[in-house]
This record gives C-alpha cells, sequence and structure tokens, in this order.
C-alpha cells in the first residue's frame, strides 16, 4: 500500500469513526487504534504544503494525526515566512472541516438545489463546455483567484481546447494604485518585495504590511528585524495615514494625515530631500521633473494639505535624511484611487531619490499577486457578461457579489442561458447563485503548487484523507476539457510532468525531496533588472482642503482579509487587534466627529453614502483623524454558513463601485457621507474591560536613551509596585525576610516564557495557534458579551492615557507563578505545582469552585460555563493530545504541556537531556516576530536565562510575590 | 412578668402547637412551591452548566456565595442569643433563646446548601474528603474552602445538638400532654426525659457547656467564613479586618432577623407577655451597638486604603463608592449604619412597626454588604484589560428565592410543632430575683 492509499483509508477511517459518534464527539477523538501499517497511531505525520488563505503562499506542516489534519504551523524551510503563520494560516483548517461544508455537488433547478453526484456532476460540466466550444468562439469564460503557475497553465490549455481566451484572475484587494505606480516609476508591470530588514530608517504611506499588505508574514518578520531593540539600536518607522491600522499602531510616529494626503507628504519630502542636494544620480529629465513637482510642496503647504503637524514633519524629514538606509512603502492593501497612485507613485521616486540603487528593493522576487486582473477589468467582465457570447462561466474560489455591490453582479450571474459553475465548497453569496456547484477538494487535500513569489515554487500535496469525495480541480479540468483522452491521468501527473519539463524537477528522488520540503526555494531569478525610467510622467493634484464631509474608509481585517475568512469561527472569536471586539464590526470614529453628531460609543447609527448605507454601532477612538469614519472588511455576508452569516457589516456597498481611471483599481473610501444616529445602542462584545492600565505595572515601556545606557543608579530594591524587584521563580528569587514559604525544589528543569514587548505587534497569531492546539472552544458574541471567550492566551492592548494614539500590546497568558495564588485556594489541589516548575490544571480533580480564578490576579483561567460545541466534523480538528474538557472545569494556559511530554519522550529515548530551544509551545512557534521564548531557567546557558539578565526584564504585577515564570521585556520607545 | 405563672406559660405556648388554620397550610405551600422552583433551576444547572448564571470571568463567584454568607451571618446571632447571652446571664434573651437557636439550625442548613450549589461539577464534590483513595489523593487544608467545611460541618453539629438538647424538658412537656400519634412521637424525641432533680442538673450543665463551646464558634466560623475572602489576594478582600468586620456583621444580620421572625410570631401566637417589647427592645440596642462596628469597620477600610496609597487598593474602593455598583454600596451603607441609628429614639425602638420595617432593611443592607464586597472588588482587581460586570440571572434568583422559601418552610414547620419558646427557660426567669434553693 503507498502512503497515498494509506492516507484515504485512514482518512476516511478516522472520518468514519467520528462520523459514528453520537452527542459528544470529543470523547472519541482518538481514531485508529490499530493503525494500517507505516503508521503509528498517536505519533504525527507532517506534510509540508502551501496556504492558500492569501495570495502571500506563506509554506505550512500539516500535522497529520490519523490521518486528519489537527493543526497547521508554518513551514521552518520556507524562505517566505520561515516557519512562522498568522492566525488566518492557523484557521485555514475550520474551511476544511466547516460543518456547511458542501459534500456534494449542487445543481439548481427551478430554484431549489438538488444533491447531484459527482460522476454526473463533472458530466454536466464536460457537457456543457464542450457544447460551449461547438458553438463558437470564447464562449467559456473562467474567473479565480490567484493561483499558481502550473494550474494557470492548465487552465490556459483547457480554455484553448474550448476555443476560449485564458482565465481571468480576480482579487478584491489587487493593489493596482501600486503597479502603476511601479510600472511608471520602475519600469517593472508588477509588484516587487521589499526588504524590510536592511532598511533603518521606514517611512510608510499607509501599507499595513503587518496585516494584509502583500506578505505580512514576511514582512512582520523583516520589520521587527529592523525595528526591535539590537546591540541598543533600533530601526525608526514613520506612519503617515488617516487610520491607525495595526500597523500604525507599531509605528514610532504616526502622522494622522488627511485622507488622500499622502502624496503631498511623500512630495514634500521629496522637495527637501532634493532641497538637501540628494538625487544627483538621478537622470537629469527624472530630476528636473521631480523638482518641479515637488517645488509647491513645502513643509507649510504639507501641513496644511495633510493636517499634520509642521514641526512633526520637519523632525521627520531630518531623520530621514540622515538615515543611512531609509526605505519609503506606499499605500494600505485597500487603497486603489487617483491619490494612491500619486502617493504610490511619490514613494516609489523618494526611494529612487534616497537610494538611486534600490538596494531594498528586490525585482527578482515579485509577488504572485501580481497577476490578479485590475478591477476595471474585472468590473468590465461582468457588464459585458452576456448569454450571447458566453455559455459556461466557471467561478474557482471567487465571491465577487460580496466584494463588488453594486455592480450588477448578482443581476448579470442570473442571466437566462449563462450556466454558472462554482467550484466553491460554501454556498456563499456568489455560490448561491450558481447554476452547478461542485466543490473541489481544498488546498490541504489535494496537489498543486504555487510560488507565493518568483523564483521560489512551493508544492501542494494531500496531507489527509480527504473529508468529502470532492476531486481536485486540476483533475475536474482535465477530464472536462480532454475527456477520455487526457494527456495526463491526473492533475498530479499533469504537475509532475509540468515541473520536470521545466527543470525544477528532476528524477523521482528530487520529486520527493521537493514534497518533503515543500517546494524548491532556489530557483534562478531573473536576470539584473532593466533599468529604471529616465523620465516619468509625474502629475500631481493639489489635495483639496478638507471639506466638512465626512469620509469613511474600509479596510481589510487582519481576520477576515478580503471576507473568505468570516466563516472560521476562530476568526471571528479572536477579536479585532485594536478595538479587542469579536464577532461585530463597529465603526471606528474620533471623538470630535461623535460629539458633533451628539453621538456615544455604541450608538448605533446609520452612515449613508451616495452608493448605499448601512448600521453600525460607534466606536470611539482616536485611532482614526476627526471626520473620517473606518470600518473593516470581511463581515456582514448575507450567507456563507452559520458564523458568518448576520454577522458584523459589510462597507463594501458604501464606495463607488467604478474603478479609478488611472489605476483601474476602486477605491476604498467615500466621501460626504452622512451619519445619522438611530436612537439605537447595540452592547459591543469587547474583550478589554477597560483600555487604559489605571497607573499599574502591566505593560511597560522605556526610552531607547535609557535601554541603550546603564542606569548610573539602579532602583533600590523594595515592596511597592514600583520597586519590587525581579524575581525570578528558582531559590534564588526566595528571601526569608519576605517569603513565608521556602523555594520550590524543582528538578532539572524549570520552564519559563520571556515575552519581548519590543517584537510583539498585537497581530493574535499566537492566539490563534493556541486555540487550534488546544481544543480551546469558541463561543459567540453572546457570551462574549457576558464575559466568557475561553482564550487561554490573550494579547492585552493598552493605550497611553497622555496620548491615547500610543498604544502597546502585551500577550497575557498563564504566568506559571512560582508562588501561585491559585494552587493555594483549591481544595482539591486541582491547579498543581509539577516538579517542573509548570501549574498544571487537572482537569478530571476539577470540581469547579473557581477560587482559583477568583484568586488569579492576571484572570487568565477560564471556566467552562457550558460543555463547548464542535459541530461535526470541526470536531475532527481536535488535537488528540489534549483533552477536550467539559462543563464545570477550569482551565488556562499549559505551556503546550503535551509538546513538553513529546520532548521529554524524544529526548528519553535519545539518552539525553532537552535541548534549549527544542520546546515550542503552539503560540511561540507560529509567533511571526519571534516575540516569544520558552525554555529552562535552571540551565544558565539557555536562551530564556540569558533574557531574564536584560535589564529590560520585568513582572507583570510581581510585587503580588507571585513570582511569575513568564518574564517581559519592556517595549523600547522613541520619539522622533 | 409578673402575670405569667407556670400555667399561663405553658398554655400559651402549647396553645401554638393546636391545629392550624387553613391559612398556615396556604402559607407553607406557597413556600413548598418556592423550594421545588429553587430545586428545579439548581437541577437545570447542573444538566446545562453554571453558565446559566450570569458568572463569567472576571466574576466568576455571584450571589451563590453572597446568600451563603449572609445564611451563615444570620446563624451567628441565633448563637449569640442562646449561647452567649445565656453565658453573660442575660435573662431577657431567655424567652427569644429558643426560636434564636432554631432560625441558627435552619439558617446552616440553607447556607450550607450554597457550596453545592456553585460548584461547577458537584458530583465530584466528594473530592473535598479525605477518603482513602488509590492515589493517595488528599484535599488541601491549606484552601479556605476546606477551613469552611470543617467550619460549617462543626457549626451545624454544635448548634444542632446544643438546640436538641435544650429542647428536651420542653418536648416532655408536650408529651406529657399529647395524644395518639403526637405523643408517641414525641415520647420518643424527649428521650424518656421525666424531670428528676438529677436530669435537671445534668440538663443545666449540659446546657452551659453547649453554650460555652457554641460560644467561640460564633467568633470563629464567621472569621472562617471571612477568610474565603481575606486570604484571598483580591484587593477589597485581602484584609485582616475581615475577621471581626464579619463576625459583627453576622451578628448585625442575625439580629435584626430575629426581630423580623420574634415580631409576627409573638402576634400570631399572642406571645406579647412572653417576648415583652422590653426583649425585642434590647435585641434594638444590641443592634446599635452592631451597626457601629460594622460602621467604623467601613469607615477602617476607606481610611487604610486612602493612607496607604496603593493605587489598585484606593481604586477597588473608589469603584464601590462611584462605579457601577454604586446603588448597592450606598444602601449598604444607609441599611447597616444610618438606619441602626434609629434605634436611639425610645420610641421607635419600642415600636413594633418600626422595629420590624427597620430590621428588613437591615437584612437587605447586610445581603447587599455581601453583594458588594463580593462582586465589586473581583470585577475591577488588577488587570485592567481583564474587568468586568455581572449581574446574577433569573435561574440565580431562582435558586435565591428557594433558599429563602426552604428557611421559612422549615421555620414555619418548626413554630407549628415544636415548642417555639423555651418553657423552661421563661419559668426561671420568673423567679428572678426570688431566693430559690440550690
Amino acid at each position: 500500500m503507498n502512503r497515498r492509499t494509506f492516507l484515504k483509508t485512514a482518512g476516511v477511517g478516522s472520518v468514519s469513526v467520528a462520523a459514528g459518534c453520537t452527542s459528544q464527539p470529543e470523547k472519541t477523538i482518538y481514531a485508529l487504534v490499530q493503525a494500517p501499517d507505516d503508521t503509528v497511531t498517536g505519533k504525527a505525520l507532517w506534510y509540508a504544503s502551501t496556504c492558500r488563505e492569501c495570495p502571500a503562499g506563506c509554506g505550512v506542516l500539516a500535522r497529520s494525526r490519523e490521518g486528519r489534519v489537527v493543526k497547521v504551523e508554518g513551514n521552518p524551510l520556507h524562505p517566505i515566512n520561515q516557519g512562522r503563520l498568522c492566525m488566518r494560516g492557523q484557521a485555514a483548517l475550520q474551511a476544511i472541516y466547516h460543518p456547511e461544508r458542501l459534500d456534494t455537488p449542487q445543481l439548481k433547478e427551478n430554484g431549489e438545489w438538488r444533491a447531484l453526484s459527482w460522476p454526473a456532476a463533472e458530466g454536466l460540466l464536460q457537457e456543457k463546455t464542450r457544447a460551449a466550444a461547438g458553438a463558437g468562439a470564447g464562449r467559456v469564460r473562467v474567473l479565480t483567484e490567484v493561483i499558481g503557475e502550473s494550474l494557470t497553465a492548465l487552465f490556459g490549455e483547457a480554455l484553448d481546447q474550448w476555443q476560449s481566451p485564458p482565465p481571468l484572475v480576480f482579487e478584491p484587494f489587487a493593489y493596482e494604485a501600486l503597479k502603476t505606480a511601479n510600472r511608471m516609476a520602475f519600469g517593472v508591470d508588477g509588484l516587487v518585495s521589499y526588504h524590510l530588514d536592511q532598511a533603518d530608517l521606514l517611512v510608510c504611506l499607509g501599507a499595513d504590511f503587518l496585516e494584509t499588505w502583500l506578505s505580512p508574514v514576511e514582512y512582520a518578520r523583516q520589520f521587527k528585524a529592523m525595528h526591535a531593540l539590537q546591540a541598543n539600536r533600533k530601526g525608526f518607522f514613520a506612519h503617515i495615514a488617516p487610520c491607525q491600522s495595526l500597523t500604525a499602531a507599531n509605528a514610532d510616529l504616526w502622522l494622522a494625515c488627511h485622507p488622500a494626503s499622502e502624496g503631498a507628504v511623500a512630495l514634500g519630502l521629496i522637495r527637501k530631500a532634493l532641497e538637501s542636494g540628494r538625487g544627483q544620480s538621478l537622470p537629469a529629465p527624472l530630476r528636473v521633473s521631480l523638482t518641479t513637482a515637488s517645488a509647491p510642496y513645502t513643509p507649510e503647504k504639507v501641513a496644511h494639505l495633510a493636517d499634520i503637524p509642521a514641526d512633526a514633519f520637519d523632525r521627520l524629514a531630518a531623520r530621514l535624511l540622515a538615515a543611512k538606509a531609509p526605505l519609503v512603502l506606499g499605500t494600505a492593501t485597500a487603497g486603489s484611487g487617483a491619490a494612491d497612485v500619486a502617493a504610490n507613485l511619490a514613494a516609489n521616486l523618494l526611494n529612487r531619490v534616497l537610494d538611486p540603487e534600490l538596494t531594498r528593493i528586490d525585482f527578482a522576487h515579485r509577488h504572485r499577486v501580481e497577476t490578479a486582473a485590475p478591477r476595471a477589468e474585472v468590473l468590465d467582465f461582468f457588464k459585458r457578461l452576456s448569454p450571447d457570447t458566453t455559455d459556461v462561466l466557471l467561478l474557482n474560489n471567487v465571491n465577487p457579489v460580496f466584494a463588488l455591490p453594486g455592480a450588477g453582479i448578482a443581476e448579470g450571474l442570473g442571466q437566462p442561458g449563462l450556466f454558472v459553475v462554482s467550484t466553491s465548497n460554501f454556498m456563499d453569496e456568489t455560490t448561491l447563485l450558481a447554476d452547478l456547484v461542485l466543490p473541489v477538494r481544498m488546498p490541504l487535500e489535494g496537489w498543486d503548487e504555487y510560488g507565493g513569489k518568483r523564483a521560489l515554487i512551493s508544492g501542494l500535496q494531500p496531507a489527509m484523507g480527504s473529508l468529502t469525495a470532492a476531486p481536485g480541480l486540476g483533475d475536474v479540468i482535465l477530464r472536462a476539457a480532454f475527456g477520455a483522452d487526457p494527456p495526463f491521468p491526473d492533475y498530479q501527473g499533469y504537475l509532475q510532468a509540468r515541473l520536470s519539463a521545466q527543470g525544477i524537477v528532476d528524477g523521482e528522488r528530487q520529486w520527493v525531496e521537493f514534497l518533503q520540503r515543500g517546494g524548491r526555494f532556489d530557483l534562478p531569478a531573473a536576470p539584473a533588472r532593466a533599468p529604471l525610467p529616465a523620465e516619468v510622467p509625474i502629475a500631481f493634484e493639489p489635495v483639496p482642503v478638507a471639506a466638512a464631509s465626512l469620509v469613511l474608509v474600509a479596510a481589510p481585517s487582519i481576520r477576515f482579509f478580503d471576507g473568505r475568512g468570516a466563516n472560521r469561527p476562530w476568526l471571528c472569536e479572536i477579536p479585532d487587534p485594536l478595538t479587542k471586539v469579536a464577532w461585530q464590526t463597529p465603526l471606528l470614529a474620533h471623538p470630535d466627529t461623535l460629539a458633533s453628531h451628539a453621538l456615544r460609543h455604541a450608538d448605533v447609527v446609520a452612515v449613508r453614502s451616495a452608493h448605499g448605507t448601512l448600521e453600525a454601532p460607534v466606536y470611539e477612538t482616536v485611532g482614526v483623524r476627526p471626520g473620517v469614519l473606518a470600518m473593516a472588511i470581511g463581515q456582514g455576508h448575507s450567507a456563507y454558513g452559520r458564523y458568518a452569516q448576520d454577522e458584523g457589516v459589510n462597507p463594501l456597498g458604501l464606495l463607488p463601485p467604478e474603478a479609478d481611471a488611472v489605476s483601474g483599481g476602486p477605491v476604498f473610501a467615500a466621501g460626504d457621507v452622512l451619519l445619522t444616529p438611530t436612537g439605537r445602542q447595540m452592547p459591543l462584545a469587547h474583550t478589554d474591560g477597560s483600555r487604559i492600565q489605571h497607573g499599574r505595572k502591566i505593560a511597560l515601556t522605556t526610552p531607547l536613551q535609557a535601554a541603550a545606557h546603564d542606569d548610573a543608579h539602579p532602583p533600590k530594591a523594595g515592596l511597592t509596585m514600583a520597586d519590587f524587584p525581579l524575581t525570578l521563580p528558582l531559590p534564588e528569587g526566595y528571601d526569608p525576610k519576605r517569603d513565608a514559604y521556602p523555594p520550590h525544589d524543582h528538578a532539572d528543569y524549570r520552564w519559563s516564557m520571556v515575552v519581548d514587548l519590543d517584537r510583539c505587534i498585537g497581530c493574535g497569531a499566537c492566539s490563534a495557534a493556541c486555540y487550534a492546539e488546544n481544543n480551546i472552544g469558541v463561543v459567540g458574541a453572546q457570551r462574549i458579551l457576558e464575559g466568557r471567550e475561553m482564550a487561554w492566551l490573550r494579547i492585552e492592548r493598552y493605550l497611553d492615557p497622555q496620548d491615547e494614539r500610543k498604544v502597546i500590546f502585551l500577550p497575557m497568558m498563564c504566568q506559571h507563578c512560582d508562588n501561585a495564588p491559585c494552587e493555594a485556594v483549591c481544595p482539591v489541589y486541582a491547579p498543581h505545582h509539577s516538579k517542573e516548575g509548570l501549574n498544571n490544571q487537572i482537569y478530571n480533580r476539577c470540581i469547579g469552585t473557581r477560587f482559583c480564578s477568583q484568586n488569579c490576579p492576571y484572570k487568565v483561567r477560564r471556566f467552562n460555563w457550558f460543555t463547548w460545541q464542535w459541530p461535526r466534523p470541526l470536531n475532527l480538528q481536535l488535537n488528540p493530545d489534549v483533552t477536550a474538557r467539559s462543563k464545570g472545569v477550569m482551565e488556562k494556559c499549559s505551556f503546550c504541556i503535551q509538546r513538553i511530554k513529546a520532548a521529554h519522550g524524544t529526548a528519553k529515548n535519545e539518552n539525553r537531556g532537552i535541548r534549549d530551544g527544542e520546546i515550542q509551545p503552539a503560540c511561540l512557534q507560529t509567533c511571526p516576530t519571534g516575540a516569544l521564548s520558552f525554555g529552562n531557567l535552571m540551565d544558565s546557558q539557555s536562551r530564556v536565562r540569558q533574557m531574564v539578565m536584560d535589564r529590560r526584564a520585568y513582572q507583570v504585577m510581581g510585587y503580588l510575590n507571585t513570582k511569575p515564570a513568564v518574564i517581559y521585556l519592556r517595549k523600547v520607545v522613541q520619539e522622533i | 412578668m409578673s402575670e405569667l405563672t407556670y400555667a399561663t406559660i405553658d398554655q400559651t405556648i402549647l396553645q401554638t402547637l393546636e391545629k392550624p388554620r387553613p391559612g398556615y397550610w396556604l402559607i407553607v405551600a406557597v413556600l413548598a412551591g418556592g423550594i421545588l422552583l429553587g430545586a428545579a433551576c439548581w437541577l437545570y444547572q447542573i444538566f446545562v452548566g453554571i453558565g446559566v448564571g450570569g458568572q463569567n470571568n472576571p466574576v466568576a463567584w455571584g450571589i451563590y456565595l453572597v446568600n451563603f454568607v449572609f445564611w451563615v451571618g444570620i446563624a451567628h446571632s441565633g448563637t449569640l442569643i442562646s449561647a452567649i447571652l445565656h453565658l453573660f446571664r442575660a435573662g431577657w434573651r431567655n424567652p427569644i433563646a429558643r426560636a434564636a437557636e432554631t432560625m441558627t439550625v435552619f439558617a446552616v442548613l440553607t447556607a450550607g446548601l450554597f457550596p453545592f450549589v456553585h460548584l461547577g461539577r458537584v458530583w465530584a464534590v466528594y473530592y473535598m474528603l479525605p477518603y482513602p483513595n488509590q492515589r493517595t489523593l488528599w484535599p488541601n487544608f491549606q484552601s479556605p474552602l476546606m477551613f469552611d467545611v470543617v467550619a460549617i460541618s462543626t457549626y451545624l453539629t454544635v448548634s444542632s445538638l446544643f438546640w436538641y438538647t435544650g429542647m428536651l424538658p420542653d418536648l416532655a412537656t408536650v408529651r406529657d400532654r399529647a395524644t395518639g400519634l403526637r405523643k408517641k412521637i414525641f415520647t420518643l424525641i424527649s428521650l424518656g426525659w421525666t424531670g428528676k432533680h438529677e436530669q435537671w442538673r445534668h440538663y443545666t450543665r449540659g446546657y452551659l457547656f453547649f453554650a460555652a463551646l457554641a460560644t467561640p464558634l460564633v467568633i470563629s466560623v464567621h472569621s472562617v467564613v471571612s477568610w474565603d475572602f481575606a486570604l484571598g489576594v483580591v484587593p477589597g478582600w485581602h484584609t485582616t479586618i475581615f475577621a471581626p468586620y464579619f463576625v459583627a456583621g453576622a451578628i448585625h444580620s442575625g439580629l435584626a432577623m430575629v426581630l423580623t421572625l420574634m415580631i409576627p410570631l409573638r402576634r400570631i401566637f399572642n406571645y406579647e407577655k412572653i417576648i415583652t417589647v422590653a426583649v425585642l427592645e434590647n435585641v434594638a440596642k444590641t443592634i446599635i451597638l452592631t451597626g457601629m462596628i460594622v460602621g467604623f469597620a467601613y469607615a477602617t477600610e476607606f481610611f487604610i486604603a486612602w493612607y496607604s496609597f496603593n493605587t489598585i487598593e484606593i481604586e477597588v474602593f473608589r469603584y464601590r463608592m462611584f462605579g457601577d455598583y454604586r446603588v448597592g454600596f450606598w444602601i449598604m451603607v444607609v441599611c447597616n449604619t444610618l438606619i441602626p441609628l434609629l434605634f436611639f429614639s425610645k420610641k421607635i425602638r419600642t415600636s413594633i412597626g418600626w422595629l420590624f420595617g427597620l430590621s428588613l432593611l437591615i437584612n437587605v443592607g447586610m445581603w447587599f454588604e455581601r453583594f458588594v464586597i463580593i462582586i465589586t472588588s473581583v470585577a475591577r482587581d488588577f488587570i485592567p484589560h481583564a474587568w468586568g460586570l455581572y449581574a446574577p440571572t433569573a435561574i440565580e434568583f431562582g435558586i435565591m428565592i428557594g433558599s429563602f422559601c426552604l428557611f421559612f418552610f422549615l421555620f414555619l414547620l418548626f413554630v407549628k410543632h415544636l415548642p417555639s419558646v423555651s418553657m423552661a427557660e421563661i419559668k426561671e426567669t420568673l423567679h428572678e430575683g426570688a431566693p430559690h434553693a440550690g
């Protein structure tokens, strides 16, 4: 039996076991006690694949237990994400195991859905496409998300068979303005990538590179490589945008500029740079036109147009010119209007002025999302869509009805005579309008390849048995186009042959290596870039001075991306990083805006633009400019399953439906917006009890100067909150004058975690990984309102009460205190101090008095108020190494004790101790910036032991003498 | 008192054991219905989960614990009256001692339900007992909840025995007058009391020893209950004043409950000559004292919070006064410290209507005191991100109503089936001042 057959059997086996259970599926999450040959029950198999939750294309390792994947982690060998994964990647599993995932094809007859068999559905598709091909040229059209080269090639060949044009690639976020600017300024028709880690100064005109922009996991890592404190130095990051995205919240300087004025700011910086003599090596025509175009943008004019403090702008310019390796990034993912083209162009040109060689811009490894068609093309496609010219429209994993409201997509799809086929696994808004739904295998179930950047190729392989009998998309296309005599028996063969032909994989051995490693990352890059254009047509329109009208800005969400993540319960449950609101979509507004409309926080307002209306609760924050309203994109679905339908609000309907003339891209902002109170209130399901720290020693910062220099007079140790010393959870942290009880007698290990607040960006990936690894229940909006969210690890977000635009993020999990208040008060020893220093919560022993959670000063303990449900087949995602808890039992972070135990087992088998860094709790494993470290405090050579010696080290609420084993390093702040 | 004779005492009290009016059974039925409601709510909670209440993170303890402390507190006053005042030879307590001790027993019983009700996995509660098991697991005696188990069970045992032993002569009196089934039952439970001199000697000696045994329990049991909170690290709980503060508060609320029970009792059973206004007046005077102690405790807490300069402590107390639960706080302060000062007026403390009304208010205030202490401290403790609010739900109220119904149900059954005033002790007081032998 080869491995593939085993996987199929194992998958079917475990599925049938889980499907056979009745009311409490979690009781038998351990399947296949008698495993087939080739596997050991209880031992995971790891398969390399690629994440397809966004076009970035991070490499993943899928942990497969008894034939089903229970966890997805980053592939350490993959150059894009280097072993890390964002929360969307972690939540990909919930799509595969979604309770509303279609398990049979569906055919619409007389407005009703009828289940169809797989052969019948494929036969129908063949029949329709053949008929269309026979009826003329161009009658079969394909609209698809960004796909890899091989699948694109296959589509091309199939469409050739059908005498139709190549597929149209549709992504709601297609970076049209950035592509236009790259074309104009660099002569590159695509999306270059960047080396943020090589910069010492980063200026960003809105690009949310920590959230959704191009390749967030990669850029988060690179960002912190330049921005975190190293050798007493820090890179500087300035963000210029009307709204404080998560990226802006991590900036050292956020200039809340007027919407559409980012270009003016960049031009002002260009003017300063040219004035100070930079740009001499630029081609003369370019230098001249730059000087002319930037001349009007004096600092006073910039300050006026953008409504930013003039001195801040001056200091930024000075800093920019003093930097040795500056890098300027363009505007946000969701921004492609004329102003964005101007801003992106100005950013590109500023880069050319400051660094004519463009050393920090990578032209060889362009981002694959550049293959997405401009919005204008897609809109034009739908405008022309008619049964006269098209018979069959195949939609592959796109949701234009949601993403393009107001463009008449629904009407277009509903035209009689047009046969719409969707390959989606979910009944989303678009698929509801299809005629035939032919679900295909999801990324972890099938074969494919995807190169998120050029010069690398990332493979996808089946990592689990197929949950439904769905065929792979490639197989469907092969059979549909080539019918009885396909050139390859299946898509796997096609793929292998293609990779072989391209010289990427040469022979069986290399193929296996390709699959094991997750791809080939060392493909020859394109030759040196073409020379940069010597002349750039620059035509900037001055930004009109702020009118009194309100502007609504729609921003992609780190949780939902373009809306596809809205049906994953984890993504809904983990709150927005800045508002800490879960499940709902609030409208962010400045206190001045609210005051002028007689509104208060949590009032429900009606928002009206020229194109649509919506109702949403307001969220009062200084994280938007006065006069700007912000709302996240991604929720407000009218279909798409129980977790997405009727949850939240969709702002897309208020945006102008047309595409910008210059870039061909959409504008993600609407002007002249009207706000009307409705008189109603809506309680917001926010997980934060307070936005500020109230003078407590929780999330601390230190200025760069202090961190860089030794303290001449270290503070004298005392007993108050301010001067209580760092008391390590080791015998050395005990002082008989202060501690009534002697220290614990730990064995060889005392586990500890160090959290570097200077590296934490608040993205929440750790929280998602924890949900996935530890079978944590999702409770829903109502329960969050009641205060019952189950997150073991939460990111606390605190604002500086003196200036609420300054944000700090603090990951808070069980501190595994040496002097734990919870251990003393449980009547039955359910929180038990292990000999390795962990505070173990013993579920079977807990009788639910909840004194432990009352006594925990950190409030990290979570009680199971009910028995949380995992609607089948979500229960298949449960990790068999971790108990699923019933109601009445307390739970909390365990430092992933299952991983610690596994490491002990391995070390024992190999007759050695556990090596430093061998254990990676789930949170730490996925953190894109490496903010978390874990290790043995009793090992003087361990990383955590060195890190706790850092002068930035402190313990949250340390003065309570709990001796936490989670040590925090202060965030280092710098002013411009 | 001089109009009373042995005969009139017996007659007045034994009359109460006659066949009750239909109205009595109606009230008992309603109370039984309330108990069933509470039981149904509890069963529902067991099957569905504690989540049917309003508890959450951070406020994981709700009104179940409030009710627990409330009922335990009420119990203490009964023991104060029947045990401590007996040791002090305060004869004025004799008319109310029996009912007060009964109140204690039933209040402890009612209170004892709540630790079970609030457990997440009540079917595993036996883990708290040190029974021999294969894994050699012991319960954690360092936990205040284990102290509670010991304290409450001790208190229940001692109080029940004290109550029963004290009743023996009266049970014999009833036996002597009873007929039929009642005679058989009372023969059994009066344990062969014949009234011989030896038996009286043992009785008074035993009663004295029980009183001496129960006296320290008045202080210790509620101190232990207060340590459920004081031994926690939560700001607003973690303070050494809790033991005396809670004991004083317990006696305060218990005395008020004594008034609430005695006033209708004496009216319905025509006990006016036995439980005179002077007795009630003495209770009211004691309430002034306990109210002032409680007020002093509040003032101390606030003063120390201010004096400490500890930002967290200051915030907790500021939150109590002006935060989300300020209504409960001000009810607490007014009802517990200001209202009892009205008893300084002789007119008020001798007026039955005022006594009854104010006693109800004091108990409302004492309930809110436990609510304020338990809920507000945890709602805002150390980590502002974790702050949250709590509001009880219908299920919690249902169980609370069930507990009140249980207490009054038991009390109502008691007053019609057992002598609610201690005949023997009243007869004792008749001889006060007169020379007597031995």
